[in-house]
């Protein structure tokens, strides 16, 4: 009579565990599968190289037109212009929203420039 | 570029700036933080800001902006090639139930609450409610438009709706908002929502709530469903970690069930097209529309106006983030009574609000300031406008027609400004209204 019950009660845990989908190792550990998603590749991009100086070199700077934000980027470019008066520094505009890509500049800065930086947000 | 460069950001996105770096293919960009904001800084509190240290390196800013410019690159700044990823294995190392839980949770997988956790048997389970191949790409999303875009599966989709705790009968619901590549958790500091209304057979056939409580967390289809979508949004779509993935400063509750309701199409009166219909679909087609806003106010006030003026009066003086798109939910009852009122079609009640909405004075002047300038100087209509008083009514709607988005298909309408739903069990004469607008709409039958 012991050995039957024991048999039900071992056949009730086995089948509770079956029907809640969770099928147990010997160690109490599951396998469950991998929620996330498949990331694309990325490709490094060699960054350019750097001059010695930047002394008669012209340096664009490029407002990304975050509302409210033109007195910090005009005064980043007369900072610099002050401590850096050997530099050509030259503001200019991104075209469109910040998130708005702008390849003619990108192309102008690359023709006639010999960096950038690229600003601001918030 | 082709051109040395450095990235000026402020502070309270180092962490944005730094994974976009990396993802971009340059974990190397100089990038020199403000304080934050700078936003409606002034000259000289900016000067004193370029006169210090970068918040999150310490270094003087102007030294640290020149030397990104022109000190030595590392070895490592110079190389190309692929950059090695995470690895995305189909099964997760075994462990006991409670630790993959927290597991789940330590790894921003879940939406901060308790999961089913996605064993093979149930996975294969949930895949019954579909008859498409594990292994076919269901789409792929994004966080926003400047974040990279991940791909997935229909099995992949499945393992979150276990997690969401669907049955696998609303699995084609599931794949179809997945299939949108709307994200349910829009990065930006403006802390979006979404809504999935779902239309046609499909709301009956797997027991949706279109009826009491429909908005609310009564009905298991609308909230698993809705869950899934936060779930799709954070696992395959990349979103919904905050500092990086995710930036809403405040966040929004209405996240949580991402708004996912079945609209009332039997209950709605004669000459009132369901949603897909009006889009487009046909009537005995289930669909899944995306809605994109912030925020809802819900709304019954009795009074001896009709329910049309309340709602143009409510419109004329709500105010969000959101300002020239809106979104009505009305219950059957309200939809009837402004039937009654003369309003045939659900498009022509829409066409009311356009026309008849104004704008509070203050909201009007304060974004209109050529128009301000012109009142001033006695140009008409604006100088009469202004003589009402510079906080009266200005009446001028908000809600216009605007042209399809750059890249939308040729053809493609312009796109509606006030959308109006139905939902409800006719309990009272309630109206919800909000500045949601309508994104796009998605075949469910396509997923069966």
């Amino acid at each position: 009579m012991k050995i039957v019950a024991r048999w039900l009660v071992s056949a009730f845990v086995i089948a509770s565990t079956v029907w809640a989908g969770i099928v147990t190792a010997a160690d109490g550990k599951i396998t469950v599968m991998n929620p996330r998603g498949i990331m694309p590749a990325i490709k490094q991009i060699p960054m350019a190289e750097r001059p010695d100086s930047l002394d008669g070199k012209t340096i664009y700077i490029v407002d990304t037109k975050f509302a409210n934000t033109k007195p910090f980027v005009d005064a980043l470019r007369d900072n610099l212009a002050a401590a850096y008066p050997k530099t050509n520094w030259i503001g200019v505009d991104k075209v469109g929203g910040y998130i708005q890509d702008d390849p003619n500049l990108w192309a102008e800065i690359k023709a006639k420039g010999h960096g950038a930086i690229v600003l601001l947000g918030h | 570029m082709g051109v040395p460069a450095v990235a000026m950001v402020t502070s309270a996105f180092d962490e944005l700036a730094t994974s976009t770096a990396f993802k971009k293919g340059m974990p190397g960009l100089r990038v020199t933080f403000t304080p934050h904001p700078i936003t409606g800084r002034t000259t000289e509190e900016s000067n004193v800001y370029l006169k210090g240290k970068d918040p999150i390196t310490g270094k003087p800013m102007l030294e640290e902006v020149v030397n990104g410019l022109r000190d030595k690159l590392a070895k490592q700044d110079k190389q190309a090639g692929e950059i090695e990823r995470e690895e995305r294995p189909r099964f997760l190392t075994a462990d006991t139930a409670d630790n993959l839980q927290q597991m789940f949770h330590d790894k921003m997988w879940t939406d901060g609450l308790p999961v089913i956790l996605p064993t093979e048997e149930k996975v294969k389970a949930m895949l019954k409610g579909t008859s498409h191949a594990p292994d076919e790409v269901v789409g792929e999303m994004r966080p926003s438009g400047p974040h990279e875009a991940w791909k997935y599966t229909v099995e992949m989709v499945a393992v979150n709706a276990v997690m969401a705790g669907a049955k696998p009968e609303y699995l084609p619901v599931i794949l179809a908002i997945a299939a949108t590549g709307q994200t349910s958790l829009v990065s930006s500091t403006s802390s979006f929502a979404r809504m999935a209304v779902i239309n046609g057979p499909i709301r009956d056939e797997i027991q949706m709530n279109s009826s009491i409580g429909a908005l609310g967390p009564f009905n298991q289809a609308n909230s698993a469903i809705g869950r899934a979508w936060t779930l799709v949004s954070k696992n395959l779509g990349g979103s919904g970690t905050p500092g990086s993935t995710y930036l809403g400063s405040t966040g929004n509750p209405l996240n949580y069930g991402n708004m996912t309701f079945p609209e009332a199409e039997e209950s709605l009166p004669e000459g009132w097209e369901p949603l897909h219909v009006q889009k487009g679909f046909k009537k005995d087609e289930s669909v899944v529309s995306i809605f994109s806003g912030w925020s809802f106010n819900t709304i019954a006030w009795f009074s001896p106006l009709p329910q049309q003026d309340v709602i143009k009066n409510w419109l004329t003086h709500f105010f969000s983030f959101g300002t020239g798109s809106a979104t009505i939910i009305v219950d059957p009852i309200v939809a009837v009574e402004l039937n009654n009122n003369g309003f045939k079609t659900k498009q022509q009640f829409a066409e009311y609000l356009m026309e008849k909405s104004a704008n509070p004075g203050w909201l009007y002047w304060s974004t209109h300031q050529e128009e301000y300038k012109k009142a001033k100087e006695g140009v008409e209509p604006f100088a009469s406008y202004l003589k009402l008083g510079e906080t009266a009514e200005v009446p001028v709607s908000r809600y216009v027609r605007r042209a399809p988005p750059p890249g939308a298909p040729a053809g493609m309408p312009p796109r509606n400004p006030v959308e109006v739903l139905a939902v409800g069990g006719g309990t009272n004469t309630y109206w919800s209204g909000g500045d949601f607008s309508y994104v796009s709409g998605a075949s469910i039958d396509k997923w069966r």
